[in-house]
This record gives structure tokens, sequence and C-alpha cells, in this order.
């Protein structure tokens, strides 16, 4: 009974956070500043991929490791032993590496990144956890596969003598790739809220995309038409971009990388255009 | 029915006019579907109006029942106030941070620790860490879990779990507290704790809104109540005049029977009962 009384009329207490927020219909709601106000949750969302991912697991994170290793195992025998790839001089497990280095980060951002709205359908049912975030976190969550190859690309490089000054800009490629891979992680995730079918394609996509890519051969070695074909896949620029920066005397093919540039760019416009147009009617569909 | 029952009324809370969200019926169409339509040129879609013009006005520090029938348009109401989703129509303006509670631990992931799902909940919910962290002690001892919280909450029963996840819904700090239908899932001396603490934010000049399919929690929460039905408006007023109104209408919502009866119903039946 005398708790009636407290429902009478209570003091309306001071805002906890005095802003007013306006809600329409719209078809956009993003703002390139979300960014900086969402690095909390992405953070959050970061250590939960990296968390869940070794969880309950006996290696834990010895499986970056074990990964591009077994790749290189299969390249060594596809491409030097049976092939007989020529690397221009260069050590061919050191070649590898480079292109591994991209390889496996790509590889782990699309894997949990095309499914991490999916995934969290819950949180992006019941909460306004900004969708960006998810994609976001996913290849953030990716960087330490891109960190493990790499060190051991650079190691391989400096101890057989192949190692130039240049890998100083390493973290320009970095930043090239990231942009890339978050472009094409954003734009899948969001289509994947809808079309389920980008589930079923990716694994044999990534299957492909070993041997559409040049990481385990170099672009001299096959014929003109295929180079130009493999020139089309923006990772080839990115390939050749890393291994001009790290192995010494190699000579890029600049056509590969003048069009990745250009599809990053495209590609990072449309992600954005695409993913702040969808994210609005995620919670209704996913 | 009556507009608003105070005279000198403090700052509006949330007001709604004219909010509608329209949804596509069916399936959602997949991408053989997508381009068999395209080749048809524009195949008709049936919609379905969930929310068919809301006009809605709450106080700041006022606590609003929602009541109506399943699909009545609670539940989008309160996803487009949490900022979920996005109106089709009309416009809604809402002053504060809202909290909302719409379901219970839904948003859990199983591998991690209790700790850990708290931190990612409220942090998918706004709140900043250093919040997070602030509040991470009475969100234990408010779900009594002081000794499970660094346990995967796959190991969790489901009380657990709700009571983890009704502690971040009531301790976090926030304007306006939503609840949708979530005290059904819980048991009887953990309800009365929450209704206990959902009128403590009350009386604490908090904003609550409150969906319950139970008539005595609705009234004990509530001093205003909004009656939706088929995505409007039906009647708004003082808690008691609506819910006698509604259950004229729809028959005593027990509690006993939280639910489980009314769920399916049919069509609705006529107005012609006496107001």
């Amino acid at each position: 009974m005398q708790e009636r009384a407290t429902l009478e009329s209570p003091v309306a207490a001071p805002l906890v956070w005095p802003a007013e927020r306006v809600i329409r219909p719209t078809k956009r709601r993003l703002r390139l500043r979300d960014f900086v106000a969402n690095a909390p949750v992405t953070r959050v969302l970061t250590a939960r991929d990296l968390k869940v991912k070794y969880k309950q697991s006996l290696f834990g994170p010895l499986w970056l490791v074990f990964q591009p290793l077994a790749l290189l195992a299969g390249f060594l025998v596809a491409f030097q032993g049976l092939a007989g790839v020529d690397t221009g001089g260069l050590p061919y497990v050191v070649f590898a590496l480079v292109g591994l280095s991209v390889w496996s980060f790509f590889q782990a951002a699309m894997t949990i990144g095309t499914a991490s709205l999916i995934s969290s359908a819950n949180l992006v049912r019941y909460t306004p956890c900004p969708r960006l975030a998810f994609p976001l976190a996913a290849v953030i969550a990716s960087l330490p596969a891109f960190g493990v190859t790499a060190t051991g690309a650079v190691v391989a490089t400096t101890v057989t003598g192949h190692i130039t000054i240049k890998v100083l800009l390493l973290p320009l490629v970095l930043i090239w790739l990231v942009l890339l891979t978050l472009a094409v992680v954003a734009i899948l995730s969001s289509l994947a809220v809808r079309y389920r079918d980008i589930n079923s394609a990716l694994p044999f996509l990534l299957q492909v995309g070993v041997f559409l890519a040049p990481i385990g051969y170099p672009l001299a070695e096959v014929s003109s038409t295929a180079r130009a074909l493999l020139g089309l896949n923006p990772l080839t620029g990115v390939m050749e971009g890393a291994r001009w920066m790290v192995l010494s005397g190699y000579q890029p093919d600049i056509e590969p990388i003048v069009i990745s540039l250009a599809a990053t760019a495209l590609l990072v416009v449309a992600g954005w255009r695409l993913f702040s147009r969808r994210e609005t009617t995620m919670a209704d569909e996913i | 029915m009556s507009a608003t029952a105070h005279d000198a009324a403090p700052p509006i809370a949330i007001r709604a006019e004219g909010l509608r969200k329209r949804y596509q019926l069916g399936e959602h169409r997949s991408l053989q579907q997508t381009v068999a339509s395209l080749l048809r040129r524009r195949a008709t879609t049936v919609t379905f109006e969930a929310l068919a013009g809301v006009d809605l006005t709450c106080h700041r520090g006022e606590a609003i029942g929602l009541v109506g029938i399943n699909g009545s348009g609670k539940s989008t109401l309160l996803q487009i106030l949490a900022g979920m989703i996005v109106p089709t129509g009309g416009e809604m303006r809402v002053w504060g941070r809202v909290l909302p509670l719409l379901a219970v631990g839904q948003g859990f992931h199983p591998e991690l620790t209790g700790r850990e799902n708290v931190t990612l909940f409220a942090s998918s919910l706004g709140f900043p860490p250093k919040t997070v962290a602030e509040r991470m002690d009475a969100v234990m001892e408010f779900a009594e879990l002081e000794s499970h919280i660094d346990t995967p909450t796959k190991r969790f029963s489901s009380g657990m779990i709700s009571r983890l996840s009704f502690a971040v819904g009531i301790i976090f700090p926030a304007d306006i507290y939503v609840f949708d239908e979530v005290l059904a899932v819980v048991d009887g001396e953990f309800q009365a704790r929450c209704l206990e603490e959902i009128k403590g934010l009350h009386a604490a000049g908090r904003t609550v809104i409150f969906v319950s399919h139970n008539r005595n929690q609705v009234a004990e929460v509530c001093e205003r109540v909004f009656w939706l039905e088929a995505g409007v408006v039906r009647e708004h007023g003082p808690t008691a005049d609506v819910l006698d109104q509604y259950e004229r209408e729809h028959g005593r919502a027990s509690a006993e029977r939280p639910r489980a009866r009314r769920r399916f119903r049919g069509p609705r039946p006529s107005r012609s009962s006496p107001r």
C-alpha cells in the first residue's frame, strides 16, 4: 500500500543523457563520425571475436601459425615441386610467405566478417548496437593473422638476405589491404543478412581464391591472358605491392597495383553507400 | 479519453506523431525471386502495417503501460523507440537515453563469461566502458551471480541468464527504461524484486515504459496506459480506466495465465461492447 504513494507524483529526474533524438523514416542514418562514437563497442566486439575463436581450443592462437604453414606446404608441393615455378632468384618460401600474409588476413576477415551480422542476430535485433561495428570488429580481429605471417615473411627475408629498406613502408600496404577487406566484408555481410546465398558461396570462393591470386606463384610465370585476368583481382595488386616493399630487387607489375588502388577506392565508397542503406533495415530482416 | 493528467506537466520524454511501420508479408525474397521479379518487372508484394499511425506523448518521470493483444504493434513501437528499426512514416522524438530490455539473455554469447557478456550487452546498448566497469559489481549483486560471473554463460541456467540481463536493464543509468514482456520468464521471487526495482526507478523520477500481459503488474507499475490495437492507439488514460475497458473486451488476463490463452486469437471481436 505504501508503495502506491511513491507512484503518485515523482519529480522528473534530470536527464542522464541530455539530448534529443529525432526518429524519422530515412534511407540512411549512418554518419562518418559514428566511427569514432562507436569505437568502444567495436573494441568489445573485437575482443569477443578474438576470444570466441580460441575458447576451448587446445592450440589456441597457434592456429595462426598452422594455417599459413599448411598452405605453404601445399604450395611447396604444387607450385615448386610439381609446376617448378621460377621466383626470379628468390627463395620460394620467402616469395610465398609475403603473398600468404596478405591472403591469411583476407581469408580470416572474410570467414568471420561475412557472417558477422548473422551470427550476432540477437544483438542486431534486440539492441541498437551500431551495425557497422560487426564487420569492423571482424576485420580488426583478423589483424593477428597478418601480423603472424608477415613477421614470418620479414624474418625469412632478412635471414636469407633479401630484405630492403622499403619494408618500413609495409604499414601503407596494410592500410590499403584493411580498407579493401573492410569494404568487401561490409558489402558481403550486409547482403548476407538478406541473401544467405553468400554464406554458401563463401567457402568455395575462398578455395578458388587461393589459385586466382598470385600467392604461391609469380605473375611472370603465367600467360599474358591469365595475367590480365589475375590483374583484375584487387588482391593481386596488394600482393605485388607487398612484395615490392619487402623483397629486394623484386620488379612488380604496375598495372594490377593501379587497378587495385582504383578498385579499393571504388569499393570503399560503394561499401559505405550500400552498408549505410542496408543498415536501416537489418533488424527487420535478420 | 483524457489527454494529459498533469497540470504542470514535466518536460516531454517521448512524443510520437503518426508513427507508421509497414512490413512486407511472407518470406524475405531470395536472390532467385529477386531476379525473377526484376524480369517480370515489379511483382506485387503484400504489405502489413504493424503501426498504422501511432500518436503518443509521455512525460519525463511517467510510468507508461502498453497493453494490447499480440501483434497489436507494442514491440514494433518499442523497437523504433530504442533505435533498432526505422519507421516508414511519421515521427518520433525522444529526449534522453533509452535503455531497452526487449528480450532476456538474447545478446549473450554462450562461450563468453557472465562478465564478458555483461560488457558486450551493455556496450551494444551504448554504454561507455567506464560506466560498464562502474556498474559491474552492482549488476553481479543484483543478479546474485558473484561466484559465477567468470564462468561461460553456456553453463548458466536459463534463470541465471535472465537475472543477468535483467540486472543490466535495471542497474545501468538511463532516462527511459523499457521492459517488453520480460517479467514473464523469471520466477516469482525474482519477479517481485524486479517489480520493486522498476517501481524504484519510477520513484526516482525515471521514465518507465512497461509492457505486460499481467494486469496486476501493469497496475502496480504504471500511472497511465496506452492500449494498442491493430497498430493504432485505441485508448489511453489512467491505468485502471484503460485496463477495465481493455478487459471488458478481452477478458481478464490473470496472473496465473500470463499470456498463453490469448496468444493466437483470431480476428478481433466487434467493437460493439459497451464502453
